[in-house]
């Protein structure tokens, strides 16, 4: 009997660690931009992801400071003015992929991805389809929603109002590696 | 894969092995967030700037414009708020400085600039050498600039040279963003003056030696209440200038920076603010001013 135990044990420590994807470099863009102004978008090249394929729970964070502008006035801005990134330095994603199913991700397929996103604090419930394909042993995960400032109580004062959209599109692009 | 290993197994190990994964799934929930954080890389994250502008008032902060990026700096230093009416409290004695700032490397910001009060040419090079950091503390720069008198006149000086017109500044500039509203720098700086005016200044101190101090209060996200201070080791008790202090706000409007403040100064360069503040703010001789800062 201690044999089992023992072989259980191992065998649950193995399968555990078998089943994590993850990535340190995914590449999270949003484009905030209105037509005949000046561009508002970024990207964060440094998204840590985490995936458990037996389950489909996923969970994501990022820096804003780390999200890069092609001005760099602007990123500042965005940091100090917008999203006070001092105080809340990190955006953290936590859901699941519905239906999520390992063994068939060899095709490109689409699930339903859900879950709770948090910036500045406040915690808003997304709902969308992420594209999920199997590369050699990568996972590659898209998706893209949408997010309103207002969402997140982000104060945008009158004179820019014009410059930034009401709604933000936010794109994910993560490759995940199975974690050894 | 996993999947296919266990079919090979025992049915009850698998279904014992079913119920443990489900237990520990159940903890799951929490600890996915946790190792999340345990795979986040520790990576070096930069302050935000100390400082919204190129200068706190009078003296120089440790921004530095990036690269690529064209400021315009509008100075403006009027005339004694004493004056009152006569000259409506210093409004008709202006000195103008227009000023352009560029850099075409990182970290490294140049600029040219003229202004009104003895007709001064400057160019300046502002250096970065480190930035505030979850692995560094300060940010540091250092910052130069040369100066031309244009005003003096070689009809009443016969034995001028070019050198005479010749005024030189540098500093080490260290600041720290001590926390998300208030900001503090300290700037040793050094001031050569090839040319002085003993009636004024009653012994020669041609090599000046100064302490700078400035900071930022943060009032709301777009408006801050700034000071600053240089304290000259070498000046003359006899002199009659005086060390020049400056307090003034920073309104920011997106692209625009505006600063207002009152300051002893009236000029707006460092050899001569630094040197000869000509204003007394115990005696009420203060000047009203403004920088407007303008990114293209």
């Amino acid at each position: 009997m201690k044999k089992v135990l023992f072989f259980l044990f191992f065998s649950v420590t193995i399968s555990g660690a078998s089943q994590t994807y993850f990535t340190r470099t995914g590449t999270t863009n949003f484009k905030a931009s209105v037509t005949a102004f000046e561009p508002v978008e970024a990207t964060n090249k440094s998204t840590t992801v985490i995936l458990k394929t037996s389950t489909g729970a996923i969970a994501a964070q990022l820096f804003i400071t780390a999200f890069q502008f092609r001005v760099a006035l602007m990123q500042e801005h965005f940091n100090e003015n917008y999203m006070d990134s001092n105080k809340y330095p990190k955006a953290v994603f936590r859901g699941e992929i519905a239906d999520f199913n390992f063994t068939e991700v060899n095709t490109k397929k689409e699930y339903a991805l859900s879950g709770t996103l948090t910036l500045r604090g406040v915690k808003k419930q997304i709902n969308t389809i992420a594209t999920i394909t199997l590369d050699g042993d990568k996972i590659i995960l898209s998706s893209r929603f949408t997010v309103a400032p207002q969402d997140f109580d982000i104060a945008i004062p009158k004179i820019v109002r014009k410059k930034i959209a009401e709604t933000i599109y936010i794109t994910l692009n993560y490759e995940l590696v199975e974690k050894k | 894969m996993y999947y296919s290993k266990v079919k090979n197994r025992n049915r009850n190990y698998f279904l014992l092995i079913c119920a443990l994964l489900s237990v520990v799934s159940l903890k799951a929930q929490d600890d996915l967030m946790e190792e999340l954080n345990d795979i986040s890389k520790a990576e070096t994250r930069f302050e935000l700037p100390a400082f919204k502008a190129m200068k706190i008032g009078n003296l120089q902060s440790t921004k530095i414009a990036a690269k690529g990026d064209l400021y315009l700096y509008v100075s403006h230093r009027f005339g004694s708020v004493k004056d009152g009416f006569e000259t409506f409290f210093g409004l008709d004695n202006a000195n103008t400085n227009i000023q352009l700032v560029y850099s075409f490397w990182d970290g490294i910001q140049l600029s040219a600039s003229r202004e009104s009060l003895n007709q001064t040419y400057a160019s300046a090079i502002k250096i970065r050498l480190a930035k505030q950091s979850t692995s560094f503390p300060l940010n540091i720069a250092f910052y130069g600039t040369a100066n031309v008198n244009a005003a003096l006149e070689k009809d009443r000086m016969p034995d001028l040279q070019f050198g005479d017109r010749m005024s030189y500044a540098a500093q080490f500039l260290i600041s720290k963003r001590i926390s998300e509203k208030f900001s503090f720098l300290l700037a040793p700086s050094y001031v050569r003056q090839n040319l002085q005016d003993l009636n004024e200044v009653a012994a020669a101190n041609h090599n000046q030696l100064l302490m700078g101090f400035g900071g930022r209060m943060k009032v709301s996200k777009r408006v801050s209440i700034n000071m600053d201070y240089a304290y000259n080791f070498n000046r003359n008790t006899h002199s009659i200038y005086n060390n020049p202090l400056t307090i003034g706000m920073d309104l920011e409007t997106g692209g625009h920076v505006f600063q207002l403040l009152f300051t002893n100064a009236q000029s707006t360069n460092e050899p001569g603010f630094l040197s000869n503040a000509e204003g007394d703010w115990s005696e009420g001789i203060i000047f009203l001013g403004f920088n407007v800062v303008r990114v293209f």
